[in-house]
């Protein structure tokens, strides 16, 4: 079992994947051409087609068939004819299924992390002595609805992703006692940070370059996610981990979903307050890809600060904290706000200066290409956000200076590794259980009170030579 | 991404299982078409979308390759494996909603497994022969959540399942089938897809949806007499002869299961409704196999796991 679960798992079969998926999708094409040119053919060659079949298609066939068991272990092949002109067929692979193992197949180093909800810890594997995050699964045993949706999600949305990007789940293991499965431990690979302590400790903010290549790395992980309908809805830097060779990994997926198109009538009660977008602190419950984006927006942000961008206090301050960074919405900024629950008895002032966005004003040494990203992510209306693949096409990541090179990335010392953190004041993602906020009437006029007065960032920065 | 395909059983897997399992081949297999159905009609009257209904049919079946048969109620199983999927599907359903659903269907009002000339079966209908009391609730409740963990535990969390049916209509906009339209065929592919999720072959187990679609398609194509291109225009769906071959009779014959277990649930004298474990211990000793069934059948479990996990490793090893 051990060799089994290590094999499906290593590096090189991952990329054997990727590699069959890039194939596949070739021969894909490619068969679809030949297809069409066999159909022609097909009037002149009348052979027959019909496959064999047994002489009794009613009763029970007689013996299963039997498959040829090395079929299982077959790499997937190329869609190509082969040399004999046969046409060689693609193996779709889907693995097999069998029971979870044990997490006495592992020794715990040292907890990372004991957070509200949360218990995190390093851990080896004992025949492999790979070093793996172990995260325990939240379980309320009174809770009557058994295990949670929550969990269910993340394990099968991170059993579903593959991406460099996005963190590796290797396996889920439970306790010893399986007469009754309460506790489950999602075995992650293993990242030295996490964002939220790096920005914490470090002395100088991140070179502009280093910015660029971490946003690029968070924006290529959410492009995946969102091109397979899954939306993370809990971007924060503390759920964004980084290891020693400059990589980024989207983590924790508790809050993550599938979503159709259109999205489903979906809880507002999502994304820590801070990262949260206007859509959702005003009660959409129809919304999209772009909430992620906006927390993106607020990641941005911090990247370049090392502090939280919008730290509202509330949901109602929350809001007041981003209208005084962006402006207040308007009809023309967000036409269809007002139809959102908590928006029709807003009072909002009105004018130049309460509608403008003061993003430039506040970041004084970002480039107007790095003001132009940031004002898009963290544009009020959500259409407005750019989706992620725009956000990689973005010129910010293509002026000087160019995102450095992951291999050239600084290291920082690694908590994660050496001892428990300490608990962090950033507030946590919803609970379930939660009430929604309903705001009533709320008066935001007075929120910009003296703004007049304040300089305002008139368009340009100043440079440092 | 794996949305197109799922994990399957081994051929040693389903060899090992079926040969050395603790019943007799043909009580498993009346076992799991029934137990397939109950899943079925429970499903319906909890006006669960077909999909859904249809991805705890294949949760099902995976769990039983793991777990043993005997271990828990079937229709225990049934009910937890459609709990756990309407739960990860966007129309979760309440414990209570499936206790009353369960209950309606074991109790002997239900229609389900009776046959339709049955003379009373409309005037049969008894509602304190569903009621269920508060302690059963409780009870029906707790094995539930136990049997909930136990499934994801024997899947290891793994509750994705890929459905040809999908599949099926969208390879029919690809195909010309002359002078039969294709809402024809495709209403007939889906009923051969929905009926190949109860045999006991394991079809969903064996085959990739996308083999499974085809089939499905050609069966259908088959029945209303649609000329079907002349050339192998099977393997434009990456789809083989020789399997496509195996399904086609597959799907054929779910029918003819279906009457054969109606006549061995007969034989062991479960005239009407679903088959339980005691009914089986029943037939067991009845052909001097069962005495003192749970360790037995552990015992003989076990021994086949073990033999599976051998396999396995020396799958990899070689
Ligand atoms: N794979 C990993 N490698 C190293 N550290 C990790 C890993 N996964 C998580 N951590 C650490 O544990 C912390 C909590 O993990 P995660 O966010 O997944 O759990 P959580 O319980 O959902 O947290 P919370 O509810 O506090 O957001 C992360 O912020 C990170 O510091
Ligand atoms: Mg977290």
């Amino acid at each position: 079992m051990a060799t089994k679960a290590k094999s499906r798992w290593a590096d090189d079969e991952a990329d054997a994947a990727l590699e069959a998926q890039r194939k596949k999708e070739k021969a894909e094409r490619k068969r679809l051409k030949a297809g069409k040119a066999r159909k022609l053919e097909a009037e002149r060659q009348a052979r027959d087609a019909a496959p064999r079949e047994a002489d009794s298609a009613d009763g029970p066939p007689a013996k299963r068939r039997r498959v040829s068991p090395e079929r299982e272990a077959t790499q997937p092949t190329t869609g190509s004819d082969g040399p004999s002109g046969v046409p060689k067929l693609l193996r779709f692979e889907g693995g097999t299924f069998g029971r979870c193992r044990s997490v006495e197949n592992y020794d715990k180093l040292n907890d990372i992390e004991e957070g509200a909800y949360g218990w995190v810890s390093r851990a080896k594997e004992i025949v492999t002595g790979k070093v793996v995050a172990l995260k325990r699964l939240k379980i309320d045993p009174k809770d009557r609805g058994g295990l949670p949706i929550t969990g269910l999600r993340e394990i099968q949305i991170l059993k579903d992703c593959d991406h460099r990007n996005v963190v590796k789940l290797q396996e889920v293991v439970v306790g010893d006692d399986t007469s009754r499965i309460e506790n489950i431990f999602l075995v992650l690979e293993f990242l030295e940070h996490d964002l939220k302590s790096i920005l914490e400790d470090m002395p100088e903010p991140f070179l502009t370059s280093e910015v660029k290549t971490l946003l690029q790395q968070l924006a290529s992980g959410i492009a995946y996610l969102h091109d397979n309908w899954i939306l993370h809805r809990d971007l924060k830097t503390s759920n964004l981990l980084l290891n020693n060779r400059g990589q980024l990994k989207i983590a924790d997926f508790g809050m993550a979903r599938y979503v159709g198109d259109p999205p489903p009538n979906l809880t507002q009660l999502v994304v820590t307050l801070w990262y949260r977008a206007p859509e959702l602190l005003l009660g959409a419950t129809r919304y999209g890809r772009a909430i992620d984006m906006w927390s993106v927006g607020c990641i941005f942000g911090e990247l370049l600060t090392r502090e939280p961008l919008l730290q509202g206090r509330n949901e109602v301050d929350e809001l007041t904290k981003i209208f005084e960074l962006c402006g207040v919405p308007t009809e023309e900024t967000w036409p269809s706000f007002r139809r959102l629950p908590n928006a029709r008895s807003l009072r909002l002032p009105t004018g130049k200066a309460a509608t403008g966005s003061a993003i430039r004003a506040r970041f004084p040494l970002l480039t107007s290409a790095g003001v132009a990203l940031l004002n898009s992510l963290l544009a009020l209306d959500p259409e407005r956000r750019p989706t992620a693949r725009e956000m990689l096409a973005h010129e910010y990541f293509r002026q000087d200076p160019k995102p450095k090179q992951e291999a050239m990335f600084p290291t920082f010392p690694s908590k994660a590794g050496q001892e428990r953190r300490r608990r962090r004041e950033t507030p946590n993602a919803p609970a379930r259980g939660q009430q929604a906020a309903d705001f009533g009437a709320v008066d935001f006029t007075g929120i910009f009170s003296g703004r007049e007065r304040e300089e305002r960032g008139g368009g340009f920065s100043l440079r440092m030579v | 991404m794996s949305h197109m395909t799922n994990p399957l059983a081994t051929p040693d897997r389903l060899f090992q299982r079926r040969s050395f399992g603790a019943l007799p081949l043909e009580l498993q297999d009346t076992i799991f078409f029934a137990t397939q159905c109950l899943t079925q009609a429970a499903g319906i009257l909890l006006q669960l979308p077909q999909s859904v209904t249809a991805q705890a049919n294949v949760l099902l079946a995976r769990y039983w390759l793991v777990e043993p048969l005997m271990a828990h109620e079937f229709s225990d199983v049934s009910a937890a494996t459609l709990y756990l999927t309407a739960k990860c599907s966007p129309h979760p359903r309440s414990p209570r909603d499936l206790s009353n659903v369960y209950a309606y269907l074991l109790s002997a009002s239900s229609t389900f497994f009776s046959p339709p000339t049955a003379p009373n079966n409309n005037n049969n209908n008894n509602p304190s022969a569903y009621y269920v009391s508060e302690t059963a609730y409780q009870a029906f409740h707790t094995r539930l959540l136990a049997l909930e963990g136990r499934v994801l535990y024997a899947l290891s969390f793994d509750t994705h399942v890929a459905l040809p049916h999908p599949l099926a209509v969208t390879y029919l906009q690809a195909l010309e089938f002359l002078h039969v339209p294709k809402e024809t065929i495709g209403g007939k592919a889906v009923q051969y897809l929905n009926a190949a999720l109860l045999s006991p072959q394991m079809l969903y187990l064996t085959s990739q949806p996308n083999t499974l679609a085809v089939a499905a398609i050609y069966n259908a194509a088959r029945d209303v007499g649609a000329k079907m291109p002349e050339c192998e225009w099977w393997e434009v769906f990456d789809v083989e002869r020789e399997e496509l071959g195996f399904l086609v009779v597959g799907m054929r014959s779910v029918e003819g299961w279906g009457r054969k277990l109606r006549e061995d649930m007969k034989a062991m004298g479960v005239e009407r409704g679903m088959i339980m474990r005691k009914h089986v211990e029943a037939e067991l000793s009845r052909r001097g196999l069962g005495v003192r069934i749970g360790n037995k059948v552990d015992a003989e479990e076990e021994a086949a796991r073990m033999m599976d996990e051998k396999m396995e490793a020396m799958e990899v090893a070689g």
